[in-house]
């Protein structure tokens, strides 16, 4: 497909906001269609993106570039560009973000508008944040997505919101704003190098550049610190629990599905090419890190007697496979961690709508109280096995492709390390085939019988939201090449760049 | 007929006074007459504006260089107008359920505009101490514009106190610049103090002249610990006032700062240097833990003034460290300031306009539903105020890093210190967002109705927020033109 002349990455990132203005400004009863309208042509233009995007374009990594001035003076850029590492994530974010929206319908009576405008100003940031290619550009669109989200949390989250909002603002924004003064002091440098500041804000320079080992450990640990809090790892998750328990359920996919990717994206767009040196540095302490985040999430939740928060955990355990995948620096774990980042998106998003699907009858979540759901809503029960069972990594789902990867190319680099992670899959095999067990098998619980005709199978606009994820967890699965082709080049040229540096001798008394 | 350049340099001073005069012939004339004040001082002000964008554009000295117009001082006139201009225009919805007057309002607010003019164009020490104190004397009243609440007058004698007692410190400090280089020439000052500089060591006297005159600097932007008069006189003062006295007096404070500390004493820049970068990251730090505890919302933007003055003052401290950008930085930041602050405090005197409505923290609640506007509007504010992009306050505060990073050395530290109060600042201002989104009041109040005059300058403050935070460019140039006027 040709797309000479036509912006199609500014049409992609901000449809969504037209779309909030349009809600912002028509009557409350049309907030549901066009926010859906909004998100659903946000998604086409997406897919327009991917069938018009050529994987084999030779030697430009980026495609369907914009580059206009916005702060001449410093060489700011409004700078937006795709390769299949962004592509796949945006992709991720439009398809998620239109079944969030979907499945809002429903549990969303109060405030609707600032709902729907909250969802859409939202993935506005999250899109512009993948499409970036300037960091000033880049560090707005990553702050945009902090205050819709406070938002959800707070408005239409649980009893205890306010606390877990507060929190999730505090921790994310701690790690961005050291994140920016980083990205001011790469930007300083080039421009000391230089002596011009035209591209010290470009991705593309700067990752041509390389940097001073003092200024690649500042910048290198104040980067980690931003996205190791997003992402998020051990022990800076605690934010995460919180969050996923008060937030509405569409609120969860969101933050399961796509903002925690924003961290692995980090890692792979800027910490990694920026900062090789210091990357491999800091890479055995952070695969360190990724194994007790792997360890830890398995073991904790283990021990949840609430659903959400066994699932927030099971996200803490998933995500240590992201960063453990990007950190041993090989070509199968950096495809892995790639690809455990969409398919923890399309997994962990499903499990929380399921979540919110049995919240949404019974009002609780407790475990315990749960017991033969299979009997009593079999479609459901389904569902959620078939979920269950991707997540856990079952092969010929595609949770298993992206673990298989990771653990491949961790081994090439550390038998020990890919021996510790694969142990923990059976932790992981048992905390969710538990928790199955408990929920959907056996007597159907007193506690169900009692609620009587108000537990309900579930709804057509409950399967169209499941559908197209259990439809994508299953040719990820049978056919990983479809994701392998698109990301192929991105990891390429990562690898490349890591390639060039080595550990930094670090000395607390030179 | 041709006037003489003396004259023409000072228009705008002459056209402000004009203003002032032409309000209280139009209250003395028609008394009562509430919009037609505002329209007169909203003329004369444009007037002021005018005269000052024609005066502009080029250097000129005035009175054997005691008086300059530079890009500096067009660029601060037209920033005091603007403040002034809003606060006028947010006042009458406080005032009149109250039965204060308008009129005196408008006046004193103008009288003490022209002082900031006078204050942002003088390059003689004796000129920028009166410059100083005509700016701030018509404060003292203001603050104690509601004569008959107690808390007003209060604060008032406090601010009276300490403010006449910190001009006394600065004016002996600049005693013992006048003394050491015999001038009172800012230029002439500079020279003299470049010579002595060169030698190495500070003297004695000329080290007391400059520890007086920062103190009294500091007690007038008040930087910590030189703090205590603000949140009583903030809190006290009626709430239209609040906004001014956190802006006008800041800024021209700063106006005086870039004078004397970047003009004239810029070659005593390695013995200052340390001082400010203290002063601003004790400032900063101090503001914000303090307004992290308190549950009046006056009182907490009237701490939080205080940790954005510690911001500026980092702008300061990069200028001396070697980096144009800080003073950019500073002057952005003043103006990106003053519009987020005053529409914050425009919102809460709007709330107030029904009259024994607090500005506790309670007030806030469930103010989205019960006020949509006002809602979102000051949300808007307070995420610019946390420097949330993409907004004014984000932009001010990134000038002012970058200048900080760029200095390197204990600047980044400075900086990365400036980020974590951010971070922290956060709490204290999403907390009123809070309280307007996500809890439900105690008891349901009716919506008020207000005048379409504050609807114009939250209109105003606004777009200005929203603007400064995406359309950098011609303030960019504008500040770059002021900065290098001086530095």
């Amino acid at each position: 497909m040709n797309l000479d002349g036509v912006p199609i990455l500014t049409i992609v990132t901000f449809l969504p906001f037209v779309g909030a203005v349009l809600v912002a400004a028509l009557p409350r009863s049309a907030a549901r269609p066009v926010a859906l309208a909004a998100s659903l042509a946000a998604w086409v233009a997406s897919l327009v993106l991917v069938l018009a995007f050529s994987p084999e374009a030779g030697g430009e990594p980026f495609q369907f570039k914009v580059a206009l001035d916005w702060i001449p003076l410093f060489g700011i850029q409004y700078k937006l560009g795709v390769d299949g590492l962004s592509l796949v994530l945006v992709l991720l974010t439009t398809t998620l973000m239109w079944i969030s929206i979907l499945a809002s319908f429903r549990p969303i009576q109060e405030r609707i508008k600032e709902y729907m405008v909250s969802f859409l100003i939202l993935e506005v940031g999250m899109i512009g944040v993948f499409l970036a290619l300037d960091t000033f550009l880049f560090y707005i669109f990553f702050e945009i997505v902090l205050v819709p989200m406070y938002l959800i949390i707070g408005m239409w989250g649980g009893a205890n919101r306010i606390y877990a909002t507060i929190k999730f603002v505090l921790y994310t924004l701690v790690g961005s704003l050291l994140m920016l003064v980083a990205i001011l002091a790469t930007a300083f440098s080039y421009q000391a190098q230089t002596g011009s500041w035209t591209g010290a804000f470009d991705f593309e320079v700067l990752r041509a550049a390389t940097f001073d080992p003092g200024l690649q450990v500042f910048a290198f640990i104040a980067f980690f610190l931003a996205f190791a809090i997003k992402v998020p790892m051990f022990p800076f998750h605690t934010w995460l629990p919180d969050a996923h328990v008060e937030a509405p359920t569409a609120g969860s996919v969101i933050l399961a599905g796509v903002l925690l990717k924003l961290g692995g994206y980090g890692f792979i767009r800027y910490a990694l090419p920026f900062y090789p040196d210091a990357a491999h540095t800091f890479a055995p302490a952070i695969i360190v890190l990724s194994l007790i985040a792997i360890i830890y999430g398995a073991i904790v939740a283990l021990v949840q007697p609430d659903l959400k928060k066994l699932v927030a955990y099971s996200s803490v355990s998933h995500m240590g496979f992201v960063t453990l995948g990007i950190f041993v620096f090989t070509e199968q774990g950096l495809q892995g961690a790639i690809l455990q980042m969409v398919n923890h998106g399309l997994i962990t998003g499903a499990l929380f709508l399921l979540v919110g699907v049995i919240y949404e009858r019974t009002h609780d979540r407790t475990i315990a109280k749960m017991g033969g759901l299979a009997g009593l809503t079999p479609l459901y029960a389904a569902v959620f096995g078939f979920f269950v069972f991707a997540s856990v990594g079952l092969p010929g789902l595609s949770g298993f492709v992206g673990e298989f990867l990771t653990l491949v190319g961790a081994f090439a680099s550390s038998p020990i390390v890919a021996a510790i992670a694969t142990f923990v899959m059976i932790l992981a095999a048992g905390y969710l085939l538990w928790m199955f067990q408990r929920v959907a098998t056996g007597e159907v619980s007193d506690f169900l019988r009692g609620l009587g005709p108000h537990v309900t199978d579930l709804r057509p606009v409950e399967i169209l939201t499941l559908a197209p994820l259990a439809a994508l967890v299953v040719a990820f699965g049978l056919f990983p090449g479809l994701l392998l082709d698109l990301i192929g080049g991105s990891v390429g040229s990562v690898l490349g760049d890591i390639a060039a540096g080595g550990p930094i001798r670090l000395a607390l008394w030179p | 007929m041709t006037l003489p350049p003396d004259l023409i340099a000072i228009l705008p001073l002459v056209a402000a006074v004009l203003a002032a005069i032409a309000v209280l012939v139009v209250d003395l004339a028609l008394p009562g007459r509430r919009s037609l004040i505002v329209l007169t001082a909203l003329v004369g002000l444009a007037t002021v504006a005018a005269a000052t964008v024609a005066v502009g554009g080029e250097v000129r000295r005035a009175f054997d260089g005691a008086y300059t117009v530079d890009a500096l001082t067009t660029f601060l006139d037209l920033l005091f107008v603007a403040v002034i201009a809003l606060t006028i225009v947010f006042g009458p919805d406080y005032l009149a359920p109250r039965n204060l007057p308008v009129a005196e309002f408008a006046i004193v607010l103008i009288f003490a505009m022209s002082g900031a003019m006078l204050l942002a164009g003088s390059t003689d020490l004796l000129l920028l101490f009166l410059g100083l104190e005509l700016m701030v004397l018509p404060g003292y009243l203001l603050a104690a514009f509601h004569k008959s609440d107690s808390y007003s007058t209060e604060g008032a004698i406090k601010y009276f106190l300490l403010g006449s007692f910190s001009s006394a410190i600065f004016l002996f400090g600049l005693s013992f610049v006048w003394g050491l280089t015999g001038t009172t020439r800012v230029a002439e000052v500079a020279t003299e103090l470049t010579t002595l500089a060169a030698g190495g060591t500070l003297s004695a006297g000329l080290a007391m002249g400059l520890a007086f005159m920062t103190t009294g600097v500091a007690f007038k932007i008040a930087a910590v610990p030189f703090h205590y008069w603000t949140p009583d006189a903030y809190q006290g003062s009626p709430t239209p006032v609040t906004g001014y006295l956190s802006v006008l007096p800041k800024v021209g404070a700063f106006a005086l700062i870039l004078r004397l500390f970047v003009e004239a004493m810029g070659a005593l820049r390695a013995d200052w240097l340390p001082v400010v970068i203290v002063l601003a990251a004790v400032t900063m730090t101090l503001g914000n833990l303090v307004a992290l505890t308190q549950n009046n919302v006056k009182r907490m933007l009237a701490y939080s003034s205080i940790a954005h003055t510690g911001y500026m003052l980092v702008g300061l401290a990069a200028w001396a460290a070697g980096r144009i950008e800080g003073l950019e930085g500073l002057l952005y930041y003043g103006a990106a300031y003053a519009f987020m602050n005053l529409g914050a405090f425009a919102v809460v005197a709007a709330l107030q306009k029904r009259t024994g409505v607090t500005s506790n923290l309670d007030t806030f609640a469930g103010l989205g539903r019960r006020e949509p506007w006002l809602g979102v509007l000051m949300a808007l504010f307070l995420l610019s105020l946390t420097g949330i992009p993409p907004t004014a306050g984000f932009f001010a505060k990134f000038y002012v890093i970058v200048a900080a990073v760029g200095a390197g050395g204990a600047l980044t530290v400075l900086a990365v210190i400036m980020v974590l109060n951010a971070a922290a600042a956060a709490f204290y201002y999403l907390r009123v967002v809070v309280y307007m989104y996500m809890r439900d009041p105690e008891t349901e109040q009716p919506a008020l109705r207000h005048g379409r005059l504050l609807w114009g300058g939250l209109a105003a403050a606004t777009a200005l927020t929203i603007l400064l935070g995406n359309l950098q460019g011609p303030l960019l140039d504008i500040v770059g033109d002021a900065a290098r006027a001086i530095g």
